[in-house]
Parts: C-alpha cells; structure tokens; sequence
C-alpha cells in the first residue's frame, strides 16, 4: 500500500517539512534568544538576512502542507475501492485508529500554516521586521504539529491492511452516542438555522469590516466560528439534500464522482475563507508597528473582501443545493 | 548644521567572509553625512573608497553596522526595499560610466526610470531636458559607443539625474578626464549643490580635492576613517 503514488508524495511532502522545519526550528530558537533591531553586530545582520532566506524555505513548506491536506482527502477517497466495506474515505480512515487523528492534524497544520504564510506575507511588505518574532514563536508552536501529524500520519500508511474489514459512513453518523452521530441527529431545521445565522453573521461583519474601515478582528473569530458550523450543515442537511436519502449524512461522499464532486466546490472556499479569517485574526493583534499600518490598511480589506466573498460563495451553494433537491426535509 | 541624510554607524564589510583569504574593505566607519553637501572620500587604491560609496548608495550590505538612509536602516533591506531607496535616492556616476552599448544616448538616460517610469512622453521630455542642460542634447539619437570620454560622462551624469535623487554618487568621476574635462564636471557638480542635491565623491585626485564646492574630505585608509 506505502507504494501507491498518492501516498508516497503524501509521505515525501511529510518527510521534506521535516527535513526542512527542523534546521528553520533551531533557527528560530536562535532568533528568539538573540534578535535585537538596536545591534549592528554581524550576528543581527546575518539573522536579519538568514531571516528571508528561512521565511521563503517555509513558505514553500506551508504551501505544500496545504495541498496535502487535499491529497489526503483525495488519496483516502480513492483507496476506499480496496477496503472491505469501505464505500468513501470514511471507511478508509477507519481502517486503523491512526487514520481520523491523521485527518485532524492535517486539519490543524492546514490553519497554522494558513496564519504562518500570512503572517510572513505582511511581515515581508515591511522593511523593518515588525512581526519576525512573532511569526518564528508561531513557527515553534506550529513544529511540534507538523511533526506529530507526520508520525501518525505514517503509522496510518504502515497499518493500512487490505484484509481488514472497516466501517463506514452509515456506521459513523448513527446510532452510537459519537459527536458526528449527533451532529447527524441534529434537526435538519436547527442546523440550517445555525448555519445561516453564523454565516449571515459572518458576512454581515466583513461587509461591516469593509464598510467602516474597522471590526476585522470581529469578522475574524466569526471566520473560526463559521468553519464548524458549516461543517455540521454539510452533515446534518446538506448531504442530505444532495444524497436525496434522509439518512445518509457523510460529509466524504460529497467527494465521489457520482455526486460530481460537488464537495470539491463546497470545501474549498469553506476552507479558504475560514483560514483567511482565521490568519488575519492571528495576524491582526501583533501588527501594531507604526510600518505596518500602510500594508495592513491594504491588506485586509483584500483579505475580509476575499473571505467574505467566498462565505456568500458557500451560502449560494448550501442554498442552491437544498433548492434543487427532490428531497423534501422541511414541510 | 544641515540635517544629516546619511549615517554610517560602526560599518564594517568583509569580502570572502569566512574563507582563509578574508578581507575586511571598510573596518569600523562612523559617519554623517548631511544633506545638500558635497562630500569626498580620499585615500590611496584599496583604502576602500569604493565600497564605502556602495555601502552608502545602497549597492551593497554591511557585515556588521548599521547604515540609516533619511532615517531608515537599510543595513539589511532585502534587495525590493534596497531598489526603492536606490531608484528615490541615489543616481550613481560609475567610473567606467556603464553606459549601455549599442542603445542611443536618450535610451541610455531614461532607463533608470523603468520599470515605475512616468509616461513616456513625459519621460523623453526630462531626459531630453537634462541632456540639454549638460550640453547634450544634439547627441541624443547617437549610440553611446561613439561619444568621447567628456560627453560619455555627462551622458552618465544625465542619467543619474533621470530619477531626480537627492543624493548623487560618483566613483573616480574624473580618472579617466583630462584636466579641462574634470574642470568640466566640477562645474556640474556645483550646479548639482547649488540645486540642493548631496554629492558623494570618491577621487585621488588632487584637482577635485581641491575645489572649492567640496564641503568635506573623509579620508581612509586600509578601510578606516583616518582624518
């Protein structure tokens, strides 16, 4: 299984972060202990210009982790053919306890380095390296993640085993007394309600944000609140319109051909414009240097404009799925 | 006292920095240079003149130090930032002139102003001009290959004011000028200050020492300040 070509680049992008977050991670520590802007000694200078050569290091790093995250997901899909009783990626991340603990921290190093390459972004439009603490501090929170998701990520590929028989979606959102089986047991109209509320919300607050030049930081936490929220939507009515079966509430099959890839199109501006909320939330309370007013008053009324779209994106999905569904849950 | 624009604070830099055959070019340099100046750096071949003028223009980094341009450290600028105090503060005068051959004078002059150039017009109209305050302007269309020596470095001169810097920067301007062209060119370094510009020189020779506009001399030798 560990040769299948998905999984040997899921691998090889783990093992290059590492081999690449290692050597940044000692540099970092460095950094902290020895940074100061008032010296002109030769070991400020060469951490200010090895600082650049790090952040670009990193920045490719993240950006891989990023696409990983999709590869995952992907990659489990495509698998799901050669498990036994394995119908979507669900079945496939159950075929050993390492595989939803894999999903997840993917999920975590997907926002920490959605806020790092943000971070960097901003620091980068200043000349005089307001956020370079800041964002190696983040870099040694964000370390530990990638290498804990790393090792469990292959501990999930070496146990891969052909002749296990695993459960799957049907098994995961009913019946037993599990976050996802009540997240699937929760009324259909309650979830709507949530959803377009805090998604409503969400969009109110970055027109706000866009409007009267303040309250991003407001629209940023509702850009965290948002990401579970529509989660749950997608498992308590959405795939139920979509699937147009009461019962099947698996936010996976959204995934498959026979759907048409629709959870393609709902996951992927949930997922940017939550880690865009999300990275200018973390970004915001530490750009407080007098240099980086200009770049942040550039900057995130693209970003609250790029996220806010995409929510409404997301909103018109969730609303024209259910719309064009035969299946009727409300009435 | 004039407002000082450029500050060199325990400045050292290293050629072949950790390798046997280390050299360190300029060794702890403390200065200030205010504006609307002329200044002269003086010293005998390998005093450092020359990388001390990169280190002030922006065209190179310090191994140690810090160097503050109108107030903001450049010591270590990456090179987008370093580009930008570059094409707003500084026109450089090299010593071999570096002119572009095979393009025409007036290509030569308005190049520094890409790629933020203005319309080009308007560009063509102030590097015409410049060309005709230097005397210039009949050699406009020519290659720069078929000037002389006097009308190359005005050329060069044109096209360091193209970006109109408040600091000019000249390398050994008058090493390769006879006497009546060196003559010449401190005339236009006159206008140069008179039009409020700082003027950064580095020479060994004797008739720029000499005159009149220069408002300081920074001699060095063996990469240290020594009068």
């Amino acid at each position: 299984m560990l040769f299948h070509p998905a999984i040997m680049a899921l691998l090889l992008a783990d093992a290059l972060t590492l081999i690449l977050l290692l050597p940044a991670g000692l540099f970092a520590l460095r950094l902290l202990r020895h940074w100061d802007l008032n010296s002109g000694s030769a070991r400020q200078i060469r951490l200010e210009r090895q600082t650049y050569l790090v952040a670009t290091v990193l920045g490719f790093v993240f950006a891989v982790q990023l696409l990983s995250l999709l590869l995952l997901v992907f990659t489990a899909d495509r698998l799901a053919v050669q498990f036994v009783g394995a119908m979507c990626a669900v079945g496939t991340f159950n075929v050993n306890p390492f595989g939803f603990p894999a999903l997840f921290l993917k999920l975590a190093l997907f926002f920490l380095a959605s806020a790092w390459l943000f971070m960097n972004h901003v620091d980068n439009r200043a000349p005089d390296y307001p956020l370079t603490r800041v964002k190696y501090g983040l870099l040694l929170i964000v370390l530990p993640v990638a290498a804990l998701a790393a090792v469990v990520q292959v501990r999930y590929f070496l146990g891969l085993r052909a002749d296990v028989i695993t459960s799957c979606c049907g098994s995961l959102f009913s019946g037993e007394k599990t976050v996802t089986a009540e997240l699937a047991g929760m009324p259909p109209l309650q979830a709507m309600i949530g959803f377009y509320s805090v998604l409503g919300a969400t969009v109110l607050g970055g027109l706000f944000a866009l409007w009267r030049r303040r309250g991003a930081l407001v629209f940023s936490a509702l850009s965290a609140l948002a990401f579970p929220v529509a989660i749950a939507a997608v498992i308590a009515f959405l795939s139920l319109y979509i699937y147009e079966h009461p019962h099947h509430h698996c936010p996976f099959c959204l995934l498959k051909a026979e759907y048409g890839y629709v959870g393609y199109l709902v996951y992927l501006p949930l997922f940017a414009a939550s880690a865009l909320g999300v990275a200018l939330g973390v970004t915001l309370p530490f750009a407080r240097a007098a240099t980086l007013a200009p770049v942040m008053a550039r900057i995130t009324p693209r970003v609250v404009a790029m996220a806010t779209g995409l929510f409404m994106l997301c909103m018109v999905l969730f609303t024209w799925f259910s719309w064009r569904s035969n299946l009727v849950l409300l009435g | 006292m004039s407002e000082a624009f450029i500050e060199l604070r325990g400045v050292r830099k290293a050629y072949n920095e950790g390798l046997p055959n280390q050299f360190w070019a300029v060794d702890g340099v403390d200065l200030t240079l205010e504006r609307g100046r002329v200044t002269l750096l003086t010293g005998p071949s390998g005093s450092g003149k020359t990388t001390l003028l990169t280190l002030l223009g922006c065209l190179a980094r310090p191994t140690e130090g810090r160097v503050r341009v109108a107030g903001q450290d450049v010591s270590s600028l990456p090179e987008r930032f370093l580009t930008e105090q570059r094409r707003h503060n500084f026109g450089f005068v090299f010593q071999q002139f570096n002119l572009i051959r095979g393009l025409s004078v007036l290509d030569n002059v308005m190049l520094p102003a890409f790629p933020l150039a203005p319309p080009h017009g308007e560009l063509r109209s102030r590097a015409l001009q410049l060309l005709g305050e230097l005397g210039l302007e009949h050699r406009s269309d020519a290659r720069v290959e078929w000037l002389s020596g006097g009308e190359a470095q005005r050329a060069a001169i044109a096209r360091a004011l193209i970006n109109d810097p408040p600091v000019v920067i000249a390398d050994e301007p008058t090493a390769n000028l006879d006497t009546h062209l060196s003559k010449a060119f401190l005339a236009i370094v006159e206008r140069l200050k008179d039009e409020g510009r700082t003027v950064i020189l580095s020479s060994h020779d004797a008739l720029v020492a000499e005159a009149t506009i220069v408002d300081r001399i920074v001699s060095l030798r063996d990469g240290k300040v020594v009068g």
